[in-house]
């Protein structure tokens, strides 16, 4: 069976191994999904700093060196979107257009778009009716769903995306282009009364 | 029958035996160099590459089933994180189901089905070519998705919605996917060619009553693949539209259902197990016959067993969703047909035993494997009408009793009569005789290690342990028992070692075989040890079920074939009839450049739909390629 086969097995042999060593070594450097992120890593995403007008601030470093898995990971912003009808977001913010709440998806973002104010925003609340989720979510649910809410209005292309919802759809998916082709003029011209500031 | 001196159109009649020889040889031999094993046609050679890749994938399966058993082995171990684990048990299931088992009976089958029905080649041998080079590209597409990280995770029947678009984030249920649609087109191709060669290309007088057993069981398996993959095609590809193009087969909130995932996968699901299963009957049958010197007792009724497997084979699949929440009625017509598989299963066993009784065994290694079929797979079988009736299979459902019972049915329903088998043809294979020292201690371990490992297994899953989970805490009474468990698969393990350094090392350096080693009387063994590139020198015209056993010195032979092209005899379906001189395709590399532009195609086509518009354009090229008339008879004809 594995004898005198004559037709070049060798080459055969040698490519095969090279390919998966190829691919092993593409496995190793890429980044792994965590289903049990270390406890370290966790309770360092708990140590963002915030400017103080809590809009923008900057990740804990371990965020960086991890490659800001919350916003570039398919497997983490699918959690955030199960997260999202989990915790009843879409009582106030709807399916993303808004309500009570304000809108994901109209471009415009009170605290700016940056993971840390959407991060700060789950977890410590903000003024007009946004509660606080820190005592209901743990730090890694807040970032997964800030990591979500963040694609929902997304000005540039992400590579990740969600996958698509088995429910009813009522506005543009997760997984579009970014949400500023659809606001050409801007989102100030757009929207000119945005609600309370900040 | 006219005999040209210029060489044009010569005919075998008269050529002597050397002359004979030298001219087949040119006509038929696969050309030295790369070019040549690339473009070759040669069943034997694509047979034989199939089951060495087969069997490479079997023992990478193995690797990722002792890692599982090595993270199993003790409460909260840490060895393999949760998601590396459910990409394991993915891809040892998958592995072992679409990459190994299927492909590796249509292997043994692509190698010696033309062989024993007497014919050069098998039927449409370019398709052959190019269902082996989409087989490798599947499996090398999996493995090497699993060596990036993006494994399939989702079980080896994927389920949505967890295979779904909400559900499976990322390429790995797409990887699964689409690698099931190599898998399908690769085993389609060859279930085509054997149902083919067997109902055209049988040597002269082998009327459907004279077929041996193994030819039968891959004929009735060629129809189940035939009439099942179609399920799974569908299947998969609307999972991928589901995925990739925003279809909602399988979403319930837009009139998508889910329960249609696992009747279209079971219906290609469970028949899949008889695919298995059946050519293990056809070799456990020739094995059995030429072991105790006799003829199988009730060929018959062996033959009616096999096609009303094949028939039951599609009434049973429901038994894999008896949680799902079906009607009653539903769960007890499934109940009863499940049993009612019991009825041929048992037949084939009873006649095997009176073959035994009534013979005179002589207790060989590949007897030795087929005596280790009988046990495990008679358990198997007894659990396997355990889980048939609802009250039971709700309680143990998603449980280790099922990993048990179905690893009996299947490594004992399949493994051991393949091995058997392994060790009964390699010497035709190879030309060399494995070691019966050693094939007795791979028998011994194999056999001892299989229910060491699995037998604990029962239990485990009466206790409650289920499937598919990675660890378990301490407090639960499940840790003793698979740390047995892990321990023995070790033995396991040691006995595959010792068949793979036994394999390798008879095919260097194990005793050279003379053309019947075994006494056997088939026509394979009609032939030389490993056989000419031609088969036979002159077709064999057989006159009983058993060619070689009456007077294994003399066979009649067929005359009149032309020795300058290929050339073999298409004969009628039911007598065998000769009708025609038929030409055989000849080496060709278009195979190897359909596949390669097929691959690219289905691989392109996870990432973006438009890959099946630009990717038709070389599949159409390679086709046009194969199929341009070369203005030769070989391909005019």
């Amino acid at each position: 069976m594995f004898g005198d086969i004559n037709d070049a097995k060798w080459s055969f042999l040698a490519t095969f191994l090279l390919v998966v060593a190829g691919a092993a070594f593409l496995g190793w450097a890429q980044q792994p999904r965590e289903l049990r992120t270390d406890p370290p890593l966790v309770a360092d995403l708990d140590r963002f700093r915030l400017m103080s007008n809590s809009i923008g601030g900057s990740p804990p470093e371990s965020y960086f060196a991890e490659g800001k898995p919350y916003e570039s990971d398919a497997y983490n912003l699918s959690q955030g979107q199960r997260l999202y009808t989990w915790f009843g977001c879409q009582s106030c913010h709807g399916d993303g257009r808004g309500n009570v709440g304000p809108s994901f998806l109209d471009g415009w973002w009170l605290y700016g778009p940056e993971m840390v104010s959407i991060v700060a925003s789950i977890r410590d609340g903000r003024p007009h009716g946004m509660p606080a989720f820190r005592d209901r979510m743990t730090i890694e649910q807040i970032w997964q769903l800030a990591g979500y809410v963040q694609t929902i209005g997304a000005y540039s292309t992400k590579v990740a995306a969600t996958g698509r919802r088995d429910d009813r759809h009522t506005r543009p998916a997760e997984n579009r282009a970014p949400a500023k082709i659809l606001f050409n003029e801007g989102p100030v011209g757009a929207h000119p009364d945005q609600g309370p500031s900040p | 029958m006219t005999i040209r001196e210029d060489g044009q159109n010569l005919r075998d009649t008269g050529l002597g035996e050397i002359e004979l020889d030298h001219r087949l040889s040119a006509t038929w031999s696969t050309p030295s160099g790369l070019w040549g094993a690339l473009s070759s046609v040669d069943h034997k050679i694509i047979g034989r590459r199939y089951i060495v890749t087969a069997f490479v994938f079997l023992a990478l399966g193995g690797l990722l089933a002792m890692a599982m058993r090595l993270q199993l082995s003790q409460p909260e171990a840490r060895f393999i994180g949760p998601d590396r684990y459910n990409q394991i048990f993915t891809m040892h299931g998958t592995n072992m189901m679409f990459l190994f088992a299927v492909p590796v009976m249509e292997a043994m089958a692509v190698y010696l089905v033309p062989l024993m029905v007497g014919t050069r080649n098998i039927a449409f041998p370019r398709l052959n070519a190019f269902s082996y080079w989409m087989y490798l590209a599947g499996g090398l597409l999996l493995w090497i998705a699993f060596a990036v990280d993006t494994g399939p995770d989702i079980g080896w029947f994927a389920y949505v919605p967890l295979s779904g678009p909400q559900y499976a984030a990322g390429k790995r249920a797409d990887i699964w996917a689409q690698m099931i649609t190599f898998t399908e087109v690769s085993a389609l191709a060859v279930a085509v060619e054997i149902v083919v060669t067997v109902f055209k290309q049988r040597a002269p007088g082998m009327s459907l009553d004279r077929i041996p057993l193994f030819v039968w069981s891959m004929l009735v398996t060629s129809f189940l693949i035939i009439l099942a993959m179609p399920a799974i095609m569908i299947a998969s590809s609307t999972l991928i539209l589901d995925r990739l193009v925003g279809t909602h087969f399988f979403n319930p909130a837009e009139g998508g259902d889910v329960l249609l995932w696992q009747h279209l996968f079971w219906f290609f699901g469970h028949p899949e197990v008889y695919i298995i299963f059946l050519p293990a009957v056809g070799m456990v049958s020739t094995i059995v016959a030429t072991f105790t010197r006799r003829p199988v007792f009730g060929y018959l009724a062996m033959v009616m067993a096999l096609v009303a497997t094949g028939v039951l084979a599609f009434g049973l699949w429901v038994h894999h969703m008896f949680v799902a929440g079906l009607p009653r009625l539903g769960e007890s017509f499934f109940t009863a047909s499940s049993m009612a598989i019991a009825i041929p299963a048992g037949l084939q066993i009873f006649c095997w035993l009176a073959t035994m009784w009534a013979g005179r065994p002589v207790f060989r290694t590949p007897f030795l494997f087929v005596i280790g079929f009988m046990v495990i797979f008679v358990i198997g079988g007894m659990t396997g009408v355990m889980v048939a009736s609802v009250p039971f299979d709700t309680q143990v459902h998603d449980t280790y009793f099922v990993v048990a019972h179905f690893h009996y049915v299947l490594v004992g329903g399949a493994v051991f009569p393949l091995l058997g088998a392994i060790y009964y043809w390699f010497p035709k294979i190879t030309g060399r005789m494995m070691s019966e020292t050693l094939g007795r201690w791979v028998f011994g371990l194999i056999f001892t290690g299989f229910n060491l490992t699995f037998f604990p297994m029962h239990i485990l899953g009466l206790q409650g342990m289920p499937r598919r989970i990675y660890t378990y805490q301490p407090e639960m009474p499940w840790s003793g028992l698979n740390m047995f468990v892990s321990l023995s698969a070790v033995i396991l393990a040691a006995g595959f070692l010792l068949f793979f350094i036994d394999a390798i090392r008879s095919s260097a350096t194990g005793a050279t075989a003379p053309a019947n080693p075994w006494g056997a009387s088939t026509l394979e063994w009609a032939t030389s040890s490993p056989p000419p590139p031609y088969n036979f020198a002159r077709l064999p015209v057989v006159g009983s079920l058993e060619p070689l056993s009456n007077n294994p010195e003399t066979l009649p032979v067929a005359s009149g074939l032309s020795v300058d092209r290929r050339e073999l005899i298409v004969s009628s379906v039911v007598e065998a009839l000769p009708e025609a001189r038929e030409s055989s395709p000849d080496n060709s590399i278009w195979p190897l450049w359909s596949a390669l532009a097929t691959t690219v195609l289905l691989i392109w086509s996870i990432f973006t739909p438009w890959a099946v518009v630009w990717g038709s354009i070389p599949v159409s090229i390679a086709l046009i390629g194969w199929f341009w008339p070369k203005g030769t008879p070989e391909d005019d004809a």
